[in-house]
């Protein structure tokens, strides 16, 4: 162990995990501190990775050389891409992973990282918080470091619930981290609550399977890191089931004895994962909700009940499982609860996820509000990028939310923050059609090496891919496909990269993926411009220049209070006026009325944003 | 923008403005609006009333006073800022409608500091303090062009934005739920989501025909020496027989009236004599030339573009579209800058049309409610082949050029200014 480190991080979860290591990549001496040395990397909640734009996220993070597509790829005991039939930029790659498999797969790329992994407890941040000194732990007591990155995950203040018993801690069995947080509520940071909860794991055995839905993996060769990992050989089946009258009667019958109903949680849950209770209170004529029923791990002993989250009593949940076709007979091995723990609130986080107060701090993961392994990930290697370059004297680099989901979560979370923890959907992504799991690489390549997160290995595969795509560009502008342009012909309906190939002989050999992801890309191109245009557009008023009004007391656009308050205040941009007390959006339209009659720029604005 | 004289002597402040609401000339009542900051005051100074008796909302019966003679007795109505039409200050005196002492208390006014108003400035103003949305000006305007079509009313086309809205909205939902969450839960089917659109594409047509039938269309004049092939295109475009057509000079006389729909717009186009010839066509020309007010576009061709546009039409004239007409009969290209058209084997006719479509001035709402009509379209083809990623980029489109339609979004708003402009005064 070091006198001083570069970057401190505090939290092995997954945010934890992917900040250390990329502050590593760009050569940081690394320490990570964790309350349990063996449950870094743990799955808190459901045994899988991805989803319908969480996927996508797991690709970003390859594309800057994270480790969780490869750790995914690596113990995946299924393999599903959502929304096949719904149109490729909505694909949405999913694992069901052997949860202890992939926990072992992220502690060993720390330990081949060269992070030094400390099992310790912080208890507070140490110096001023302008700029910290480093942290305080428990056992160890001060260690010393240029930057410091949170990710306490759900570990701040955590308390859990399940009926009327309330105990400490982040997760089951684990520590709550009231000391850290009571640091940082006194260094005067703006924390809120949230709560999340998950469901009962159940003995597998004792689950007759026979009754219930199989659900196989789907045959595939999609990977999830670009550069062509291990793919587990391992399999094993899901199954699925409903919750039928009585699972309902049940639940509403304890209802009253909800935590959340009964008042003592006070934190804001997720209203797209909501326990059971919240579905009977929500839905009360749905008769039945699916239920998936899927292994903790390769043969594990234990099953997960993804839908059924709860935090009724005991004796509720088990009446709840045994209600279900083929649980009659179930035995509960843990029972489902819910988490309440702090949170940053948005207006002490920057865009880089430095907190705004300090000069050292970055925060990622849970704590910034955000719930889900993959947002806690990619906003893990974001804060360690970033943490890094400061250690380091660089500046920090923001992300955009045209080019990657993470760019869009940076942004909503410190613009927008969240009245409940937030989670990734595509439909937060304007630019949806251009952010792809399919093209994640090449989105992402400048921002990667800007960075400076890229080891060469990955940089050479990545440009080897990047290369390939250009040579797949030059033949799509040159070849036709009977008298029609090939970039055009990809705009078509139910072409694709098989039918391209059969029909120009100089695609043969290309690779297939990146073909056809440089097809969608033609595809979908005109709209992504548009999209990209509608941004700079919204950008660029904001920075619409206003030093050459002279006087706005001429202004008739605006209202007299306005006219004064800008001319006294005297704003270089529209953005600034913005800003001005007492300044109302239609004072800021009368200005761009006045300004676009000014240039007589009639024919600028709609017409050619088409 | 300089400091003018003008606002620097007025004294309380220079934004108040007042005018004539109700027609002009003798009847019972008539109606002056004075709007803008300080107006409360300046009525109770001509009313004679102690300082704020106007404040807030009230109505007093009183004398319009001048150095001790009254001019008129009236009724003044006030609406504190925020709650009025125009969302300023503002006083509505009603009077008898004797157009002298109208005049009388409009001058004392302007005395007293206010200016007066210039065309559609109150409803400017209403627009600019959020009191209207762009529809709502655009039907305004319309509702008081007395050739129109009286049955639609502003607010009805303004309701039928608003439930299309709803609906975008409700067929947007259904579609992101169904990206989102239809894999794992299966409570929305897409066959819900195509009779959501269906029932969309109905209101987009329908809305997109009362934009056009509340819209101003624009002028568009057809100019040019004798010959050059004006009333032939003017056939082509508008798709009729109805100017008379020969092989001889000079058959166009009258100027002749046709409308068409390009790129969802509105356009009023005419044909006219040659600016050549003799007479009668001499006469013709000159007066078309005499009644351009500047506001509508001109089409000038002449036969391979050898003879460029006359002096005064450019003088008055912005936008002219230059073309080298019967490009049939003239195989060489002579000047790369204007547009070859031939009637008889349609080359560059689509280049015209788009020219036509993309000339400024002109409001877009019908433009816009094409648009819209045509993202919902688009999206309902793309649902039918399972590309729910396209659907909803189109939908989400509707719903922005809807919302920009009915919000005060950029380029809408700035179409509206100029609608203003031919607006009767103190609307
Ligand atoms: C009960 C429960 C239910 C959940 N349900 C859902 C759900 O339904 N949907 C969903 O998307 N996500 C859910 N999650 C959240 C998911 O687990 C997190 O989003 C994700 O794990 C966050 O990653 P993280 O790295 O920010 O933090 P975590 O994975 O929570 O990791 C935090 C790490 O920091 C360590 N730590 C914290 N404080 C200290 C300290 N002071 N000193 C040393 N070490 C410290 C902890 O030991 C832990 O290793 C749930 C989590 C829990 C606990």
């Amino acid at each position: 162990m070091k006198e001083e480190y570069d970057v401190i991080v505090v939290g092995g979860g997954h945010a934890g995990i992917e900040a250390a290591l990329a502050a590593r990549r760009i050569e940081c001496s690394v320490i990570l501190i964790s309350a349990k040395m063996s449950r870094i990397g743990e799955m808190s909640c459901n045994p899988a990775i991805g989803g319908i734009s969480k996927g996508t996220i797991v690709r970003e993070i390859d594309a800057m050389d994270g480790s969780m597509a490869k750790s995914a790829d690596a113990t995946r005991l299924q393999f599903r891409m959502l929304n096949r039939r719904k149109g490729p930029a909505v694909w949405g790659p999913r694992v069901q992973s052997d949860a202890d498999a992939y926990a072992r797969e992220q502690q060993k790329y720390l330990r081949k990282s060269g992070v030094f992994v400390l099992e310790d407890e912080v208890t507070e941040l140490t110096g001023k918080t302008e700029r910290v000194g480093g942290v305080k732990c428990r056992k160890k007591g001060i260690i010393k470091g240029k930057t410091v990155i949170l990710a306490a995950g759900t570990f701040l203040k955590g308390r859990l619930f399940r009926g009327n018993e309330l105990w400490k801690g982040g997760r089951i069995g684990d520590i709550s981290a009231d000391s850290l947080e009571s640091d940082l509520v006194k260094r005067m940071f703006h924390v809120e609550r949230f709560k999340t909860g998950t469901p009962a794991r159940i003995v597998r055995k004792s689950v007759n399977t026979d009754v219930l839905e199989v659900q196989k993996s789907e045959k595939s060769d999609f990977i999830f890191s670009f550069d062509n990992s291990r793919i587990s050989d391992k399999e094993d089946i899901c199954y699925a089931t409903h919750t039928n009258r009585d699972t309902m009667e049940i639940t509403k019958e304890y209802l009253h004895l909800s935590p959340l109903m009964a008042g003592r949680i006070e934190g804001t849950g997720p209203r797209y994962c909501p326990s059971f209770e919240d579905k009977v209170v929500k839905f009360p004529d749905r008769k039945s909700h699916k239920i998936y029923v899927e292994p903790m791990g390769y043969r594990s002993r234990y099953f997960y009940l993804n839908g059924l989250s709860s935090s009724l009593p005991r004796e509720a949940q088990e009446k709840m499982v045994k209600s279900l076709p083929g649980f009659e007979k179930s035995v509960i091995s843990d029972y489902g609860y819910a988490v309440e723990y702090s949170y940053f609130h948005n207006s002490e986080i920057e865009d880089t996820l430095k907190l705004r107060r300090t000069e050292n701090v970055f925060i990622a993961g849970q704590i910034c509000g955000t719930s889900g392994y993959e947002e806690a990930a990619g906003l893990g290697l974001i804060a360690g990028a970033n943490g890094g370059r400061a250690a380091k004297g660089m500046e920090p680099i923001g992300m955009s939310r045209m080019i990657s989901y993470i760019g869009v979560m940076i942004d909503d979370v410190v613009r927008k923050g969240a009245d409940e923890p937030y989670r990734m959907f595509s439909s937060r992504a304007e630019n949806r059609l251009h952010l792809r799991q399919d093209n994640a690489d090449r989105r992402l390549y400048d921002t990667a090496n800007r960075l400076g997160v890229l080891s060469e290995k990955k940089r050479d595969k990545l440009l080897e891919n990047l290369k390939e795509a250009e040579k797949v560009m030059n033949i799509l502008e040159r070849e036709t496909i009977e008298g029609i342009k090939m970039t055009k012909w990809c705009r078509r309906t139910g072409n694709n990269a098989e039918k391209a190939v059969a029909e120009v002989p100089s695609l043969y050999g290309m690779d297939m993926k990146i073909l056809s992801s440089v097809m969608l890309d033609e595809k979908y191109s005109g709209y992504i411009r548009r999209n990209l245009r509608r941004h700079e557009s919204r950008r660029n008023s904001e920075k619409i220049n206003l030093k050459e009004i002279e006087s706005y007391m001429n202004i008739d656009e605006i209202c007299w209070e306005s006219r004064e308050a800008l001319q006294r205040e005297k704003p270089d941009t529209l953005a600034e006026a913005e800003k001005i007390k007492g300044i109302r959006p239609t004072d800021l339209q009368g200005l761009l009325i006045y300004l676009s009659r000014k240039r007589s720029t009639w024919n600028t604005t709609d017409g050619s944003e088409r | 923008m300089p400091y003018t004289e003008k606002s620097k002597k007025d004294n309380i402040s220079p934004e108040i403005i007042c005018a004539l609401a109700t027609p002009e000339g003798t009847s019972a009542l008539s109606v002056i609006r004075v709007s803008g900051k300080g107006s409360f005051e300046i009525m109770e100074d001509v009313m004679l009333l102690e300082r704020n008796r106007l404040r807030g909302m009230r109505r007093k019966v009183g004398n319009v006073t001048e150095n001790k003679r009254i001019i008129d007795e009236v009724v003044a109505i006030s609406w504190p800022e925020g709650r009025s039409f125009t969302g300023e200050e503002m006083v509505e005196i009603t009077c008898h409608g004797i157009p002298s002492s109208v005049r009388e208390i409009i001058e004392l006014l302007i005395r007293k500091g206010a200016r007066r108003a210039e065309p559609g400035e109150f409803t400017k103003r209403a627009f600019v303090n959020g009191r209207m949305n762009a529809v709502q000006v655009i039907a305004l305007a319309a509702s008081w062009d007395k050739e129109k079509d009286k049955r639609t009313y502003p607010g009805e086309t303004e309701q039928v934005c608003r439930k299309m809205l709803n609906e975008i909205e409700r067929a947007r939902e259904k579609v992101e739920g169904n990206i989102e969450f239809g894999e794992m839960h299966l409570d929305s089917n897409d066959e819900s989501i195509g009779n959501i659109l269906i029932e969309l594409v109905k209101k987009a047509e329908n809305f997109r025909r009362i934009a056009l039938s509340i819209e101003k269309s624009k002028r568009v004049v057809i100019m040019g020496p004798a010959n050059s092939g004006k009333s032939t295109l003017f056939n082509v475009l508008t798709g009729k027989e109805s100017a008379l057509v020969s092989e001889e000079p000079g058959t166009t006389r009258d100027g002749s009236i046709g409308y068409l729909e390009i790129g969802g717009r509105k356009i009023q186009l005419c044909d006219t004599a040659g600016t050549d010839g003799f007479g009668l066509d001499k006469a013709a020309s000159e007066a078309v030339i005499k009644g351009l007010d500047g506001t509508e576009r001109v089409i000038w061709m002449s036969e391979g573009g050898r003879i460029p546009p006359a002096d005064e039409v450019r003088s008055k004239i912005g936008e002219i579209i230059e073309i080298e007409a019967k490009s049939d009969i003239n195989k060489k290209k002579n000047n790369t800058e204007l547009i070859r058209i031939s009637s008889f084997t349609g080359e560059g006719l689509d280049e015209l049309k788009k020219r036509i479509s993309e000339l400024p001035g002109s409001m877009s709402l019908s433009g816009a409610a094409k648009r819209i009509e045509e993202e919902i379209k688009g999206a309902m083809e793309y649902l039918s082949s399972n590309e729910l990623d396209m659907a909803a980029e189109l939908m989400n489109e509707a719903e922005i050029e809807t919302r920009r339609i009915l919000g005060k979004g950029e380029n809408i708003q700035i179409s509206v200014e100029r609608a203003l402009a031919g607006m009767c005064v103190g609307k």
